[in-house]
Formats: C-alpha cells, structure tokens, sequence
C-alpha cells in the first residue's frame, strides 16, 4: 500500500499495516526531520525492520539533500539476511509500482570469510585463515613481486576487480552477500572488495556493529561514509557491550609469551632486511620523519586492523622520534612486554587506573606517554615496510600494542585489573591483564557526533531512560510502543512458588536447594506434558544448568521429561549446540516435541528465535544477573555511579531484566504466533523488576498471574492454550491489530494512534 | 431336555454359528458342539445304536457337511465381525463401553456398532503406521530389587526392539556375541551394567566394559552427521558473530578439558542426553524416510556453498562465461535461507485469499489423539471426570466433516471454548470443586468404574441429545423413534448400572458416596426434562 506518513508518501510492501507500524514511522520520520537521534522500543514480530526500511527509502528518495545514506547496522549474519531479504522485498515493491527500479543500491558487507570466493581461501572454515591468506594474496608488495616474477601467486579476483571494478559502479538494485559473490564470479572480481568499494557510494549500507563501532575496523572500513546518514543499530539492547569490549583488551600470561615470540621474529627479519635492503628502512625513516604517514595506508589490501583507538584521540603528529628507527621500535616494545611480564608475576589481585600504570611504567623502564600512543600505528607501519606475509603470525604482538596505545590515550573510564589466578581455582596460577573500557559512550560518541541522526532500537530496550545514560546523548524521540492484539497471544505469568508451596528462586542463598530445584523441574514436567511442541528453558548461568541437570538425572525428573518430550542442552561448544538445535527444529517439527534447556546470554539466548511451534513456552529459570563477583563489573557499576549516578542496584536489575525479556521474547515473532512466558522466581513479581520489563510484557502481566503456583499456572495454561488453538482470521484482527488503508486513514484511528506512543 | 417328549428339535442359522468342535477320539460319548457367535453352545450326542464307530462315523459326516457349508455363510459377516472384535480387543475403552451397554441390555449391539464414536474407529484403523520410539525408553526400565542385594530389569521385546532402533551400535554388539560369547541374559546384564546405560558414569577406558566401544561409535556417528548437516543460518551458531580480524581469540578450550571432576560428568551426561534425542529422532525418521526424501536429501548436499562456485569459477578462469553450475548454486543457499524467508513473512499483513490446501490428519489411534499420550501411561493425572470421550469425538468429527454444511449456528467457536475454560478446574464454574483432594480420596478401583460410567452414560445422552430436533428443522418420526429408544436405553442404565453402583458407594465410601455420582444424576436428569417437554410438544402439535 502507498500511505503518507506526515505529509511523506511511503511506499509499504505489503496490503496491511499494524498500527504500530504506521506509528513506529510517524515516531521516526519526526526523528529524520529534527535531525536528532531516536530510541525506540517495539516489539519484536511486529515489523520492525520493514518500517523502518520502507519509511527511511522513501525519506532517501524524497528528501536526498536530506539524506544521502541509511547504515543499517546489525548484530548477527542471519539477522543481517533478514534485512537485505526484506530490503529486497521493498525495493521489488518499489519496482512494480513505479515501473522501474528506484536508483537506490543496497550492499551487505561482511567478512572475508563470507565473501570470499577464492577457491583455495574461501575452503578454510575459520575467519582468521581466511583473512591471512587473503592478505598474502593481495597485499602490495606481494603484487609488486608478482610484477617481476609470475609464480609468486596473486588473486585473480582481487586483479579483476582492480583492473575494472573501481570504474563503474554497482548498477541499482539490492545486493546481499549471495547475490555479490554471484556478481564477482560472473564478472571475475573480489566479493569483498567490491563491497568495500561499493559502500562508499551506496545509498544502503547493511553490515555488523562492529564495523561502525569497534575503531580498528572502522578506521579502515567506514571511514569515508558520508555524514548526511542514518544511521540504524538494530537489536540494539546490547549495545553498550558492544562499545565497552571493542575498547577493551584482555591478556593471558601465554598472549604475552607468544608476543614476546613474534618480537623475536621480528627483530630477524629486521636485521636480515638491514643487510640486504637496507635502502627500505631508512626510507621508511625518511617518511616518518616528514610525517607522510598515510601515503602508503591509503592502499585498501594492506591494512586489515587499524588504529585501535578512536579518530579523535589519534595525534597527527609525526612519530616521535625514540621510536622512528626500526630497531629502536623493536626494543621499546621488547621494555613493556618485560615490564608486562613482571607486573603477571604478582601474587594478588592488582586494579589500578591508567595513569598510575603509566607512571609506573615510565619509573621502572623509562616509558614515556606520548611514544606509547603511536605503538599500533607504528607497528602496523612497520609490519608494511617488512612486508610480512602473514601478519596473523604477529596477531599476540598487534594486541600487546593496541593496549599500549589505549593505555596511553586514555585515562578515564578505564580500569586496568591484574588477576593472579581464576577466582575458582585460585591454585591454579593463571595471571590475566585485563584492560577495561567502563564507559560504553567513548565508543560510540563519535558516531553520535559524526552522523546525522542515529536510531537505537529493539523489541527490549526497556526501562528507556537507561540508555541515553549510560550512552551519554540526547535523543530528541524517545518512544515504546506495544502490540495490538485481536487475542491476547502472549500469557506472561510469574511462577514464585512450586506445587508443595516452596519459594522458587534462583538467589545465591537456595538456588542449590534440593526443594527448589526439585520444584523447578516439576514446573517443567508439568508444562511440558500440557504444552504442545517446543518448549524452551533459560538457566541463568551454564554452571547452574549443569549442576540442575545432575540433579534431575538423580530426581528422575529427566525420565519423566523424556516421557513427554525429547530433551535437548545447550553445551558451551557452539557446534555442538547448533547440531542440537537443528534436531530440536526437526523433533518440533515432526510433531514430538522438544525441550531445550540454554542459557541467559549464550549463544542460543542471542541469537536463536523459537517463533511459532519453536517455543510455544519459555521458562525462565531464575533472575539472569551477571556474575557479580567480576571485578570488571564491580569497576564498571563503580564508575556509573560516579560518573552517571546510576546506582548499583539499578544498573545489575537493568540488566538482568533486559536479558529475562530478551529470553522470554524469542518465543513471540508475530501476531499470529502464540506463546506462554514463564518467570520461575518469586523475585520476579516485586515492583522493581516487574516495572523493569518492556510495555508490551508487562500490559499482559496483570495481577492475578504475578504469584502462582505450578499448578495454577498449569491450569491456566491449559486454558489459554485451548482459546489460542481455535482459528484465528483476517476478520477478528482487521481493524484492531490490522489495518487497510482506509481505515489507517480514518480520523478515529489516527487519534488512536496518537494517543497510542508513550513518550517517556 | 424338555419333558414330556421323546425327540426335541435344536435349529441355529449357519450364519449364527461360530465354531463347533468335536470330543477327542476315545471318549466314551461320541458328541459334537457348536458354539454360535453370542457365546451359547449346543451340544449334540450321537447315539447310533450300532456302536462307537458308527457314531464317530456319523459325528464326522455331520462335522464334514458344516465344514463345507459353515465358511459359505461366514463368510458374510465375517470380515465386519472380526474387524469388530479386532476393535474391541485392541481398544480397552470401546470393550469396557460394549460390556456396559450391550451385554448388560442397556442397548442393542446394532445400535451401538452405529455410533458416530465407532465409525471413527472403524474408519481410521486401516491404515497402518509405523510408531517411532519413545523418548524415554531408556528410564521406563525400572529396576525391581529381589530381595537379596540384586536388581531385576524387566525387558520386554519392545524395549529391546527400541534399544536396537535407537542404538544402531548395540544391535551390532548384540549380534557379535549372542548367542556365541554369551547368552542372551548375560548379554543384558552388561549392558544395563555398562556406563552405557547409567549415563551419570564416567566411561571407563578398561576393555572389559562391552559398551565402551559403542559410546565412541556414536560419538563418531554423530560427529560425522554433524560435518555433512547442512546447518541453517538462523541455527549456524559459530557463524553468528563475525569476528575482529587478526587478534587472537582467546583459547579457553584447552583450558577448560584439564578441569575434568565432578563438571565434566555433569558436561558428558549432558552430551549424552542429546546423542540420545538424537539418535530416537533418527530412529523414528527412518522408518518413514523412504517415503519422503527431504530429510536426506539436505545432508547428502554438502554444506561448503563456496565449493559450487569454485566448479564455475575455475573453467571460467579469465573469460566470462554463463556458469551451468547456476542453479546449483541458487538452490543451495535458498536452502540455507528457507527459514530466513519464512521469518520475513508476514501472513497476516499480505493479502492472500484462498486457504491453502491442509494436509488431512490421519490418525490410527484416534484415542490417543484425544486424550493425548499420557492416557497411555500408567500415571493419569485425570480428576474425576475425565472429558468424556465421546464428546470430543464428536466435536473432533464436526470440526473434519467440515463447519461449511448448513449446520445451524449455535454458539461460536470462541464462546464454546471460553465456556469450556470456565468448566475445567480453576476455572470460574469450578473454583469450589477440590478436584485434587477429591482424586485422592478416591480408591483407584472405584475411580476406573466411575470413568466407565461416564464414558457409557455420556455415549447414551449424546446419542439422545442428537435424536432431539434441532430448531428449525421438522422432527421426522424416525428421530423419536430413536429417541424414545434411547430414552429408554437412559433409564435402564440407570437402574442396572447406575443404582448398582451407588449402593455400593454407600456401603463402602459414605462420605462421598452422593458427591460421586450427582453429576453424572443431574446430567441424566436434565435430558430426562428436556425428553418430556419435548414429548409433551409433540403430543400436543399432534
């Protein structure tokens, strides 16, 4: 349907829109005319992605000196599929309404790995080969050798592409990471590249967060992205992670070691490369020297990480000049990794803040601040000069520099934590340097600052003001929206107590307790033998999942499972569970049914949907708080609390219920899906975390289901599942969860609607 | 005999007969007896006054003649007799309603093999299905102790049969060495000996333990099935988070092995309760997968989508030709992406008229589609009053005959199912019922006849309330004959079963002797009013 959103003609691929939809959009589009940032919150299966695709192609066509650019950022490869699909979707609308294509380019772009198309590269199954390789294929020196003599192998697709690629551009259309690979192979040039290239100028850029966030690919990746952009981080209820670990550097005693190896291979190289072509280093000298630092990075092969630190702290400034001469580099380097090594040999648990480290560093070994800073530029440099072929060989030493340069660039909202050993096994001598990032805005400030309008959203980003804190910006909308629902297809309950009237919770103090877990397992039982097909569990932790299944074998609740299902676990090798979900797909699907237990923040929890016969039931076994004995969160909640007055409670509750509902949300994608919520734990109905979770929950979460026993919620589920077994059409939907066009156009409906956004 | 006459004349109808049979050679009285089909015999002796031999004579031309004429007239009732017996034998629930209804007299067997609830079984029993295997047969083998510091397994021929199906490996085991090594018992004492079957046991690498072997014949099983399944993007998990080029993740692998106590048994049972689903999956995938290949054909592809373009890539080398390898390629990732493009679709928002074709339900045993499977388990939860069964048949048979035909619009789907909530426990109909304590209380042999009762009186007031016209609809004279019938098949099960039944309550559990049976009362009552307002009607309108 064509339907005008705010005076804006959108063309929407579908002959229906829910209200939220159209409200979602009204939301945005007022977000794209302030020019500002937004965070929304709708929940998931309500169409989120399309929404906010169709209303922001219209804006680009409508309004290009508006806007020239929408990045689409996404969490994971499948979730960045579903975009391109539905981009396709769009665009193909588009196409049969107008007659001809729009001139609009969308591009994916993701790793080597997924791209490449190299009969050789692309048959390694690891990402790091796969770039290692590439590079030895690609880089310029290689090529240069190549010029001179024919044997030295090059890629042919990356010649193709460098010979023809940069002159045209990608004719309009939609290209996702099959249809690119299609397009190289046909035209004989590199996937990758060409999708490097083609970002550039493409009005649609899809690919992950951490080519925008994370400053060593962005450096090399996203660099020269236009301004005028939207730019969309969807999934994004977990964001601020995300920019605290790309700034964050973790080293183990053996990382040190096999640093300490690469700086001896490398000083060979230098001194072998001094005798024979020692015309190279002093020219590279020569360049330092003058501060031409980036003549040689503009070649796109040669770099694959950049400078780990952000573009604003990077010093144009010319390399200081202790560190200039190759060798003197090398033994600089060669001081701070003793240092590091003496500082692991510690017997206690050291948390000290940058600036203390540095000054200790420049006490015992004459380490200054300013040379520190240019250690991952400098290394990089040198690596290039070298022309070493494989630079994965030198990946201990690269991050042994990032931390260098972080450690000296910055100095607030970092913590630097020496570990001697792990807290459960503290005879095990196993020292751990943790350099942490706390403030999760450092990393994405510059976007904020760089872009034109940055939309935050998610199905769970409850409680909404949480966010703009701990992000440091100002949004200027801020809406949740819920679902309009013709039946109530989601039955959220909190279960707080077992059949025999025992407390159910997963607190420190009983979670071990034979009557909780015993109670837990019944719960499970029971819900499993009433609801039909799949049937999903989240555990807050993988320790407390093992021990609860150690002992439901022991209580027989394991047989009795199997009695109704069959049973499926989450185990921390992720091949391993990806088998186990494609049976639990199949055992679903074939009409048996099936019992996953996984985790809260595994992998399954992240990424893995259960629409529809997939999970007609969730349990969330317990609150999902993080471990809150980490130093690193007690140094990050300590920070908050100066710096942003976040209380500690408040931020650990945020947490946890963000990831409970994120659990609990993968069994509903969509209006005409069904699905049962449990909450196993008696703290789950106190004020504060049941406020904590989304709208669209909680509208559902009415009083007389906050304290139930197991078999009153057994009952009530028996009955809600029979009303939700019966049909459900078109017509009880249309005109309550589901509109046409005129009736989105009636004044009564639009009222509706208005009233309908909460802005907080 | 009767008195008072010499000869008496014993005539059955052939077709009346089921068998006869004969004394053995060397009995005194030479005789022979027919047994008809309703359980009677008549017995025949033979008296020949010229001796035994004559009489064995005579007995075996007279069995000779039914011999030759008896299958003649079997033959027309046979086939639907057996089917019926079949019926009755294999389905405990129809045998108990048959033995209530027809053998007490409530009502005739003609009538009752005319029920709707019968046809379903006689409609549906045909086909013939394969069962898969039960998840939990490895737990349903409970160990009894002898009394003497021993364990006694119970095996059964199914539960081998689901051992050999599920663990291909055993089968293999089973046939190296039975009955050559070992004996058969032998055989399954190690195995229930074995790690193999107690999976909270770590595997010991010693030789002596037969199954030690086996477990690593699945685990190779399973990692090879692992390597040639094509893995959907939406549950390829390691492919998930695309990682920071270059920097070393961190190896926590190795790590993580070394610590091998009391966790890692935890971490191998749980390896071992998904080998195990996965293997009773397979096992139950197998014996249909011949008629669908859908299921194979994605695990003989090979999941390396790179390898396809590879073949186009290298004869193109330089020159850019149409690859034949072009569709090859595009079916490949479309499989990959099925589920993606499922998830993207939003049924409700095209506008697609025409419901698709469903697939029909087939179903062999219709019970246990009713009741679902635990009925089958000696563990019934059911309260009190289990739904009668009929009910749902009934609806299940309205809802297949299609909602289409004129049938006059009573109450909505949504209303009956609402009301349906409110009359089961916790709903608002049943807030005072103590349904639990009151399953409790009952003694389980009296709890079986209750449900026996239910299941023939909710037959007989079905079929009384569908001989009932429906408004709207001129009542012929046929439905009040039958309803008369019926009503009379009521009272009579009232006062042969009922009334039985409840003087004995009221000997034997008299505290709850009248709660018992009131609402199974106050249901008869209420199709007793409805019958005589509806006759007094019709006597009326005459």
């Amino acid at each position: 349907m064509k339907l005008t959103v705010d005076g804006l003609l959108v063309y929407f691929p579908y002959d229906y829109i829910y209200p939220e939809q159209y409200a979602y959009m009204l939301e945005l589009k007022r977000a794209l005319d302030a020019k500002g940032h937004g965070l929304l919150e709708m929940p998931s299966g309500t169409g989120k992605t399309i929404s906010l695709l169709s209303l922001i192609v219209a804006y680009l066509i409508q309004n290009p000196h508006h806007i020239r650019k929408l990045i689409y950022c996404s969490r994971t490869v499948p979730e960045i599929e579903k975009v391109m699909e539905e981009l396709k979707n769009l665009i193909k609308y588009y196409e049969k309404n107008l007659g001809e294509k729009p001139n609009i380019t969308g591009v994916v772009l993701s790793s080597r790995k997924n791209l490449c198309i190299h009969p050789e590269v692309s048959r390694e199954r690891e990402g790091k080969l796969v770039d290692g390789k590439c590079h030895s294929l690609t880089a310029s020196f290689i090529r240069e050798q190549h010029d001179g003599d024919s044997s030295v192998p090059i890629c042919q697709f990356y010649e193709g592409f460098n010979r023809e690629g940069r002159e045209s551009m990608l004719p309009y259309g939609v290209y996702t990471i099959d249809d690119l690979k299609q397009y190289g192979a046909d035209r004989n040039w590199c996937p990758y590249f060409l999708s490097r290239f083609a970002i550039i100028h493409a009005e649609i850029v899809v690919y992950s967060y951490h080519y925008l966030l994370d400053p060593k690919i962005a450096e090399v990746v996203s660099k020269e992205l236009q301004k005028e952009a939207v730019v969309v981080f969807d999934e994004a209820h977990n964001i601020d992670n995300v920019c605290v670990d790309s700034l964050s550097v973790r080293l183990t005693r053996r990382t040190v070691d096999r640093s300490a190896q690469a700086l001896q291979q490398l000083e060979k190289t230098v001194a072998k490369i001094r005798e024979e072509d020692a015309a190279r280093l002093t020219a590279e000298y020569e360049q330092m020297v003058e501060g031409l630092r980036e003549v040689a990075a503009a070649r796109e092969t040669d770099t694959i990480l950049g400078n780990p630190i952000l573009p604003d702290e990077v010093l144009n400034e010319v390399v200081p000049g202790n560190i200039r001469n190759a060798e003197h580099f090398l033994g600089f380097l060669k001081r701070f990794i003793e240092y590091l090594k003496t500082r692991m040999r510690v017997q206690h648990v050291v948390q000290e803040s940058p600036a203390g480290f540095l000054k200790e560093l420049s006490a015992r070994v004459c380490i200054e601040r300013k040379p520190l800073r240019f250690c991952a530029a400098r290394l990089g440099w040198l690596v290039r000069t070298l022309r070493v072929a494989e630079p994965s060989a030198l990946a201990p030493l690269t991050l042994v520099a990032h931390l260098a340069t972080l450690l000296a660039s910055y100095t607030k909202g970092f913590v630097l934590i020496l570990e001697p050993y792990d807290d459960r096994a503290p005879t095990v001598s196993n020292p751990v340097l943790h350099f942490s990032c706390m403030d999760s805005s450092i990393a994405m400030r510059p976007v904020f600052a760089r872009f034109q309008s940055v939309i935050i959203t998610s199905g769970t980003l409850s409680p909404l003001d949480m966010y703009p804190k701990i992000l440091d910006f100002n949004p200027v909308i801020v809406s949740s929206f819920t679902m309009t629902l013709a039946r109530p297809c989601l039955l959220p309950m909190i279960v707080s107590k077992g059949s025999d009237q025992v407390a159910i919770s997963s607190k420190y103090e009983s979670r071990e307790d034979v009557a909780v877990i015993r109670n837990y397992g019944q719960l499970l039982v029971e819900i499993s033998a009433c609801v039909p097909d799949g049937v999903v569990c989240f555990f807050t932790s993988y320790l407390y999942l093992e021990s609860v299944v150690g002992a439901w074998y022991d209580q027989g609740v394991v047989a009795s499972l199997q009695r109704h299902k069959l049973l499926f676990i989450e185990t921390q090798d992720s091949a391993e569970t990806s088998f186990a979900l494609i049976n639990y797909i199949k055992a679903c699907e074939s009409g048996r049914g099936a019992v996953l237990l996984s985790v809260a923040r595994g992998k399954v929890s992240e990424g893995v949907d259960f629409d529809h016969h997939l999970g007609r039931a969730v349990l969330m076994f317990g609150i999902p708080y993080v471990f809150t004995q980490s130093r690193i969160l007690k140094a990050r909640l300590e920070y908050l609390r100066d710096q942003y007055q976040i209380r500690e409670n408040d931020f650990l509750t945020f947490d946890a219920m963000r990831h409970a509902a994120q659990c609990v949300g993968r069994a509903l994608r969509g209006k005409t899906d069904y699905g049962i919520m449990i909450f196993a734990d008696k703290r789950f109905s106190r004020a504060d975390k049941r406020t904590r979770l989304p709208r669209w929950i909680q509208e559902h979460l009415r009083d007389s289901l906050c304290n139930l026993s197991t078999e009153e919620a057994v009952q009530i589920c028996k009955r809600w599942l029979r009303q939700m077994a019966q049909p459900f059409t078109r017509e009880d939907q249309l005109g309550v969860s589901l509109l046409t066009l005129q009736q989105l156009q009636s004044q009564e409906q639009q009222e509706k609607i208005e009233k309908q956004v909460i802005q907080k | 005999m009767l008195e008072n006459r010499d000869t008496v004349a014993v005539s059955h109808k052939y077709a009346d007969i089921k068998t006869q049979k004969i004394s053995p050679a060397g009995k005194p009285k030479v005789q022979l007896q027919v047994v008809l089909h309703d359980g009677t015999c008549s017995t025949f002796h033979f008296v020949n006054p010229a001796g035994a031999e004559a009489q064995a004579k005579d007995r075996d031309q007279v069995k000779s003649l039914l011999q030759n004429l008896l299958p003649k007239f079997k033959r027309q009732i046979d086939g639907e007799l057996e089917m019926k017996s079949r019926l009755l034998s294999l389905h405990p629930t129809l045998k108990h309603l048959y033995e209530d209804l027809v053998i007490s007299k409530v009502i005739s067997s003609e009538e009752y093999w005319n029920t709707p609830t019968l046809k379903h079984y006689t409609d549906s029993s045909n086909i013939k299905q394969e069962a898969g295997v039960s998840g939990a047969f490895l737990a349903d083998i409970q160990p009894q102790t002898d009394g003497c510091n021993g364990l006694k397994y119970n095996l059964t021929q199914d539960i081998i049969d689901a051992i050999f199906k599920t663990y291909p490996a055993v089968r293999k085991k089973h046939i190296d060495y039975v009955p050559n090594k070992m004996t058969e018992a032998e055989f399954w004492t190690k195995f229930f000996q074995s790690h193999y079957f107690h999976r909270d046991r770590i595997a010991s690498s010693s030789s002596k333990d037969l199954f030690g072997e086996c477990a690593k014949l699945d685990d190779q099983a399973i990692a090879s099935a692992m390597k040639h399944t094509t893995l959907d993007l939406t549950v390829d998990l390691p492919q998930f988070i695309e990682p920071v080029p270059l920097l070393p993740t961190e190896d926590e692998a190795p790590h993580d092995k070394e610590r091998g106590d009391s966790t890692s048994i935890h971490r191998n049972m749980i390896k071992r309760f998904n080998q195990h689903s996965i293997m009773v999956l397979k096992a139950s995938h197998k014996t249909n997968s011949s008629s669908s290949n859908s299921g194979n054909s994605s695990i003989k592809t090979t999941n390396n989508n790179n390898k396809v373009l590879e073949n186009g890539v290298k004869e193109i080398n330089g020159v850019v030709e149409k690859r034949p390898a072009e569709e090859k390629s595009s079916t490949e990732p479309v499989e990959k992406k099925k589920r993606i493009l499922e998830k993207i679709h939003y049924e409700d928002l095209e506008d697609k008229s025409g419901n698709e074709d469903a697939q029909e339900l087939k179903l062999s045993k219709v019970e246990r589609y009713l009741l679902g499977p635990s009925s089958q388990v000696c563990q019934t939860i059911n309260t009190t009053n289990p739904p009668p069964l009929s009910a749902l048949a009934s609806i299940c048979q309205a809802w297949s005959s299609g909602q289409q035909c004129a049938r006059p619009f009573r109450v909505s789907a949504g209303a009956a199912v609402g009301a349906l909530g409110e009359l089961s426990p916790g709903g608002a109909l049943m807030r005072h019922q103590h349904a639990a304590s009151m399953a409790q209380l009952i003694p389980a042999d009296v709890k079986g006849e209750l449900h026996r009762l239910y299941l023939s009186c909710g037959e007989l007031l079905r079929e009384l309330w569908r001989c009932f016209p429906q408004p709207g609809t001129a009542d012929g004279d046929e439905a009040a004959a039958r309803a008369d019938r019926f009503y009379e098949a009521l009272l009579r099960f009232r006062n042969v079963k009922l009334r039985p039944f409840e003087e004995k309550m009221l000997r034997d559990l008299t505290p709850l002797a009248t709660t018992l049976t009131k609402h199974m009362n106050q249901m008869i009552d209420t199709a007793c009013a409805k019958y005589a307002v509806w006759q007094q009607r019709r006597a009326k309108l005459r």
